[in-house]
């Protein structure tokens, strides 16, 4: 019983979801709009499961004290102060704000600002033209990356002031993402469309049912 | 030969920090995907509505703030509308900081030149929502103001009043608004995203369903320099310029020394 029922109600739904897409009808169209009201009541509800889940995660590092465990308290910390200040007072709270502006913020763009360092480090190390395929994906690259800023032009037109030819590293560069990259994630997109379609029959028909857990 | 990597580490950090005190100033051109994007919001007549999903945090705010902050200058310069919204739960201060600053700057006037609905959890769910009614997504903006008391928001009920949605992307979320909201509604769509994301987005360019397309810092500073009020789109790019240019020095530097080393060896 506690299988079958999801099983009945995602075939019911899943059939009826479909059957709106193709039928202008007011009672189909009815049933879309009634439908999509009860998806956005029902989806909050993710935000609870993840909180429960984030808390029974640090809760057992800081029991087991794991290695970092004291992080967890941080986690903590941040959670609690922020819930705390923000549910009773709105996020236009001047102390809600100001933790925003002057630690979360900081901190976000600290964290994304260090892939730059990263970056060149592992292009140093990891850009080698061993093989033909690699040495592609090196001039590729160098291309793409001369192309996205315009000192490449700058260098391109200084060195070849003498011709009628300019901006030509950012032209190279529009022109592989509008052919070769362009066809490249076309077939991406068709495969793993086709893939999306191929689960979701399997899904709604019951074939598939890993999203129940537990296996089976 | 293996260069210290706190070596590469000191160099990108020199490479930020000179071009940023000498304050360089290389010429920028505009892309095709910059200029239609431009062009489209330039052919919408005053009055028409464009609704903003910004759909980034504070990780992603150097390059998309920029452009964001250049479009809602065009915006109020032509009297559109703005509706801005966002799908991620850390951009709502952010924002709101960001359209008050703009509006401020232009004189705009909330709730009559633009409104900040804020957040609401459920991608998909929120995408689909506004397709049958706004108000049953969000039922007060920002501010907690009834959406039914607003007045910009009176005759605006869902995608078929938006002339264009713009989406300010660090992730996937551009697809998802091609799926929900071009494909089921018809809404013409326009897309900001981050450089590494951008590759992404070129073969809806091509089948027309963006309108236009700004990639990264790049095409913050495009779109600057064609709103005609250059600031950190700007800036950045040219300091993007030479840490760029150092990869690729670092790349070539590299190579040399791993064919000079496989030539020792053979």
């Amino acid at each position: 019983m506690k299988r079958q029922v999801p099983l009945v109600l995602c075939f019911v739904f899943g059939i009826a979801m479909i059957f709106t897409r193709f039928s202008p009808h007011s009672v189909s169209q009815w049933i879309y709009e009634e439908v999509i009201s009860w998806i956005l009541i029902i989806g909050p509800f993710a935000l609870v499961l993840a909180t429960v889940t984030l808390i029974q995660t640090h809760t057992t590092r800081i029991r087991r004290r794991t290695e970092h465990w004291q992080y967890s308290l941080v986690v903590f910390a941040g959670l609690i102060i922020m819930v705390l200040i923000g549910v009773p007072f709105g996020p236009q709270n001047s102390i809600f704000e100001w933790l925003y502006n002057n630690v979360q913020l900081p901190m976000d763009a600290t964290m994304f600002s260090l892939l730059a360092f990263f970056i060149a480090s592992a292009a140093y190390r990891a850009f080698r033209a061993r093989t033909f395929e690699a040495s592609l994906l090196l001039l590729t690259a160098v291309v793409v990356m001369m192309g996205n800023v315009p000192i490449g032009d700058f260098i391109w037109n200084t060195i070849m002031s003498w011709s009628p030819w300019t901006d030509k590293v950012s032209e190279a560069r529009q022109w592989i993402l509008d052919n070769p990259n362009l066809s490249a994630r076309r077939g991406i997109i068709l495969g793993v469309s086709l893939g999306v379609i191929s689960q979701s029959i399997r899904i709604i028909l019951g074939i598939e049912r890993s999203y129940l857990g537990g296996g089976d | 030969m293996n260069m210290d990597r706190r070596i590469v580490f000191i160099l990108v950090a020199l490479a930020v920090i000179i071009p940023m005190l000498l304050s360089v100033n290389l010429p920028v051109s505009v892309s095709e995907p910059t200029q239609k994007f431009y062009d489209y919001v330039e052919s919408l007549p005053a009055g028409s509505t464009i609704m903003i999903g910004f759909d980034y945090g504070p990780s992603s705010l150097a390059e998309l703030n920029p452009m964001a902050k250049a479009l809602l200058k065009q915006c109020f310069d032509k009297d559109i509308r703005v509706i801005g919204m966002t799908l991620v739960v850390d951009a709502p201060t952010l924002v709101s900081a960001l359209i008050q600053e703009v509006a401020a700057e232009k004189g705009a006037v909330e709730g009559e030149d633009y409104v900040f609905l804020g957040y609401r959890p459920g991608e998909i769910q929120v995408m689909l929502g506004i397709g049958t009614d706004i108000a049953s997504v969000y039922d007060t903006d920002y501010n907690g103001t009834a959406i039914s008391e607003i007045p910009m928001m009176q005759n605006i009920t869902n995608y078929d009043q938006i002339d264009l949605l713009v989406d300010f992307a660090s992730s996937d979320t551009v697809e998802s608004w091609i799926i929900y909201a071009n494909v089921q509604y018809n809404q013409k769509i326009a897309a900001g995203v981050t450089g590494v994301i951008i590759a992404q987005m070129f073969p809806y360019l091509q089948t027309g369903q963006l309108v236009g397309l700004l990639s990264g810092i790049l095409g913050a500073a495009e779109y600057e320099n064609l709103v005609g009020a250059p600031a950190k789109g700007m800036q950045w790019i040219n300091v993007e310029s030479f840490v760029h240019l150092l990869i690729v020095v670092l790349v070539i530097v590299g190579n040399i020394t791993y064919f000079i080393h496989r030539s020792r060896e053979a």
